[in-house]
């Protein structure tokens, strides 16, 4: 059996509170909690928190909330056990979050909260002089990846780097790259394996900060974005992945996307993590949200409507795939092909909800079918300013963020969906 | 049904906007095995609704060699019989991959509407700044508008908004196989335009075997009568159309393939800008394509110099209309010079004589032996798929092997007995 099989498995035995198999080695001491996990989708985070979602997913963890900075300040990490931040721009998250924010994070960890932060998510957690960033100095770390002079580009100089004061955080390889865990529980026999780098820290560790795994080394996959000695010099035996105490909890910060759902092996690896450290209960209860059921007829029409606007979403997001534009949101590049990542989420996950018999609808679900027609339409003068040559830059600052909420909100009703009873949110059926 | 389907059948009634989906029956196709075997079986189950069906065949839109046909049946108005009009290019494999087996369109909308079908999604959509327009700004406006430079139209021109028995049903800008005025019909339902976009995946059976058995036919296909020939200029000649093809030339600028189509035998003339181009035209409208090969044919038999042949064909192409047939009307009404042509084709109507039989001769009687192995060779490229034209240059398309792919592809029992039966039907 498969770790995915083996942990979801596990997790839906819980979830449903019949007796199940044997806990995966990693969940023994994790006190047999169906953990509540908080995916940060707000403002600074790019696609990648649905790479965190599909591996939650597929562990059989559906009892998820999506939480933009509003849904953090507001109280929405009551009733988690963890949340994950993955990547994304790391000034635009801390600047959304703000003082209110920071002080909520910190609140939900020290209390025994787990975070689970890569790329962005990880810098966020490191300490920082700059404005925004400097409330967020939680895990003594620095990063190697900084210079004062910006190394030339190789290739994709668009993704090279993002300005950090007077200097650069420079990104000096993206794709697969070698890592090699360290010995330390909960890795100690993770040997080598390999994960893939989008822009994540290089990291020099304090001493009462564990490294779990440093950078070893490079793969046929790995793409060069400044000559290979400096990539060498800036990476390699540098800390990849670390740990760190913060009150009752703790923090992983992840270089490299091990949530990426193409990396079985960091999959694995980021699990055994999060059950390692899991809190046996939360600090507060979970609020309850009004979910109603509906007939075969109601769902019907709810889903060919929304049905219908992803579908016209995807059209799009297919024919723009190659299209050569780019636009720097915040201080982070998007470009066309982002925009089927989400489509595509989506569009799965509503073909799962089909064979659904009974949906459970919250009472906004008429507004997610409108905020999905908004995106179309978005999507579309998207396109048509493209091929006339427009400015598209205000079309695509309003489009990005409206197509990131439009995929959270629905993936909070795809995920009540998958828990049997969602206002208990403590058993779950499947639809896979 | 399982395999080789999405296991859906959308009925439009035009009148009411309403669309309802119907499973695919798996003992609809053991019998009927698909394409024009289904649509005309839908056909008559509809044709209350003077429908038109759309479907594709069994193996369009799979590694089949030349699996691209999409078939468009419905009661000709000039015949007033069921007919069958081949459409190629890429429209029969979006088709395959809409979410959609097939689509029957009934009745007539109120006012003028396009449908949209998408992702297992039949949308009615209004149609009334269309209406009025070319086939080329019609096709243009409705990707624009869906946003999509992939999705795949079937339109009415202005010919057919008129009511002339010449229209033809377009393929996005090109002429189609349409003999039988169905542009006219779709006019009269008052639909202009019909775009797909196929984003689906579809199951095979014994996916393995397929693939093997479908190589080794490619292989066959590839070593035939037919390597090394591309291009109208190809076909003409064996046509038997005399130095057809150096008549082309001075204008040829690219051969051109339908969808999985191993020869590309339609030709793209350049009319405003220079031939031997090798970087994009920075002309909008540069050529036209030529596909039949019955249009420059009849042209070039009137007298007509290539370009002017050209010209007319990408005039009628705009307009929506039958080159060939509005040649022939044109011819008969004594006007042989390209500008009477062109002038003529603004409000053309006449009648168009020597119909006969469901199937198009878009496919050349003239690739076939005699005239029941060609009814039947169509028959057999409307179920399956397989574009007509290339059904006839390719005989190591069997039909064995044809019935083989579908068993093969489905997990049916699908047997010569069971093509038999339908070949027999539909050829009557």
């Amino acid at each position: 059996m498969d770790f995915y099989r083996a942990y979801r498995a596990y997790n839906l035995s819980l979830a449903q509170s019949v007796p199940g198999p044997e806990a995966p080695a990693a969940a023994r001491n994790s006190g047999g909690v169906y953990p509540r996990l908080a995916v940060y989708m707000g403002g600074g985070s790019s696609h990648s928190w649905l790479w965190f979602t599909q591996l939650f997913e597929r562990l059989g963890l559906h009892d998820l909330t999506f939480l933009d900075q509003d849904g953090i300040i507001s109280g929405g990490l009551a009733g988690c056990h963890g949340l994950a931040i993955s990547g994304g721009d790391t000034f635009g998250m801390a600047e959304s979050l703000g003082p209110a924010g920071a002080q909520a994070l910190e609140r939900f960890i020290r209390e025994g909260g787990l975070y689970l932060g890569s790329c962005a998510g990880a810098y966020l957690f490191l300490h920082s002089s700059k404005k925004s960033l400097d409330l967020f100095n939680w895990v003594p770390a620095k990063i190697t990846n900084l210079s004062s002079r910006l190394p030339q580009a190789r290739e994709l100089p668009d993704k090279l780097c993002t300005p950090y004061g007077c200097s650069y955080v420079y990104h000096p390889v993206r794709e697969a790259v070698q890592l090699a865990g360290c010995g330390r529980e909960p890795w100690s026999g993770a040997a080598e394996f390999e994960a893939p780098l989008y822009g994540g820290p290089a990291m020099i560790a304090s001493d009462d900060t564990q490294v779990l795994a440093r950078y070893e080394g490079f793969t046929s996959r790995t793409r060069y974005l400044v000559e290979p000695d400096l990539a060498a010099e800036t990476l390699l035996n540098k800390a990849a992945v670390l740990r760190a105490d913060m009150g009752k909890g703790v923090c992983y910060l992840f270089g490299p996307h091990f949530e990426h759902p193409q990396y079985a092996q960091a999959n694995q690896l980021l699990a055994d993590a999060m059950y390692w450290d899991l809190p046996a209960q939360s600090h507060e209860a979970a609020p309850l949200t009004a979910f109603e059921r509906v007939a075969a007829r109601a769902k019907r029409a709810w889903l060919g409507d929304l049905k219908r606007e992803v579908s016209n979403v995807r059209v799009v997001a297919l024919g723009l795939e190659s299209h050569p534009a780019r636009w720097l949101i915040g201080r982070k590049v998007y470009e066309p092909a982002k925009l089927r990542v989400f489509a595509e989420a989506v569009w799965q996950r509503l073909r799962k909800l089909e064979r659904v018999p009974r949906l459970v609808l919250p009472e906004t679900a008429v507004e997610l079918v409108a905020k999905w027609k908004a995106v179309t339409f978005c999507v579309r003068l998207l396109y048509r300013d493209l091929h006339r040559g427009n400015d598209t830059q205000c079309v695509a600052e309003e489009l990005f963020p409206e197509l990131n909420l439009a995929s959270a909100r629905f993936m909070e009703v795809y995920f009540n969906n998958l828990l049997e009873e969602p206002n208990q949110g403590r058993r779950a059926c499947s639809v896979a | 049904m399982e395999y080789l389907s999405s296991d859906k059948v959308a009925v439009i009634d035009l009148a009411s906007g309403e669309v309802s989906e119907d499973e695919l029956s798996e003992d609809l196709v053991a019998q009927r095995i698909g394409g024009a075997g289904v649509t005309a079986a839908l056909y008559e189950q509809h044709k209350d609704g003077d429908p038109i069906v759309l479907g594709a065949g069994l193996l369009t839109g799979t590694l089949t060699p030349a699996s691209s046909l999409a078939v468009m049946t419905a009661k000709s108005p000039l015949t007033g019989t069921v007919v069958h009009a081949p459409l190629t290019q890429y429209m029969g494999q979006e088709l395959k991959y809409s979410g959609f087996d097939y689509i029957v369109i009934r009745g007539a909308a109120p006012e003028p509407s396009f449908l949209w079908i998408h992702d297992g999604i039949a949308d009615m959509e209004p149609a009334g700044d269309l209406w009025g327009k070319d086939v080329w700004s019609a096709v243009q406006a409705v990707r624009q508008q869906m946003g999509d430079e992939l999705i795949q139209v079937l339109g009415a021109g202005p010919a057919a908004e008129k009511g002339s028995n010449l229209a033809q049903v377009m393929v996005n800008q090109w002429a189609s196989g349409d003999r039988f005025g169905l542009g006219k019909l779709m006019a009269a339902k008052n639909v202009k335009l019909i775009a797909v976009r196929g984003m689906g995946l579809l199951e095979i059976a014994e996916d393995d075997d397929f693939v093997t058995r479908c190589l080794e036919i490619l292989g066959q296909v590839k070593s035939g009568a037919w390597a090394g020939r591309q291009g109208q200029g190809d076909l003409g000649a064996a046509l038997g159309f005399d130095d057809y093809a150096a008549w082309l030339e001075p204008l040829v600028h690219r051969s051109h393939s339908s969808f999985n189509t191993p020869f590309a035998y339609n030709t793209f003339l350049f009319l405003d800008d220079d031939p031997s181009l090798l970087e994009e035209s920075a002309q909008s409208e540069p050529g036209v394509l030529l596909g039949d090969p019955a249009a420059a044919g009849v042209l070039r038999a009137m007298g007509l110099a290539a370009a002017d042949a050209a010209a007319v064909i990408k005039a009628c192409a705009k307009a929506g209309l039958d080159a060939v047939a509005a040649a022939k009307v044109c011819q008969a009404q004594g006007k042989t010079a390209a500008a009477e042509i062109q002038a003529a084709l603004e409000g053309i109507d006449g009648t168009v004589v020597g119909l006969s039989g469901p199937f198009s001769d878009w496919a050349p009687q003239g690739l076939a032996s005699d005239a029941a192995s060609w009814k039947r060779r169509m028959a057999v490229a409307y179920i399956f798929g397989i574009d007509p034209i290339f059904a006839l240059m390719a005989p190591e398309i069997s039909e064995e092997g044809l019935v083989e792919l579908a068993a093969l592809g489905t997990g049916l029992e699908i047997t010569q007995d069971s093509l038999d039966a339908v070949v027999a039907d539909l050829c009557g």
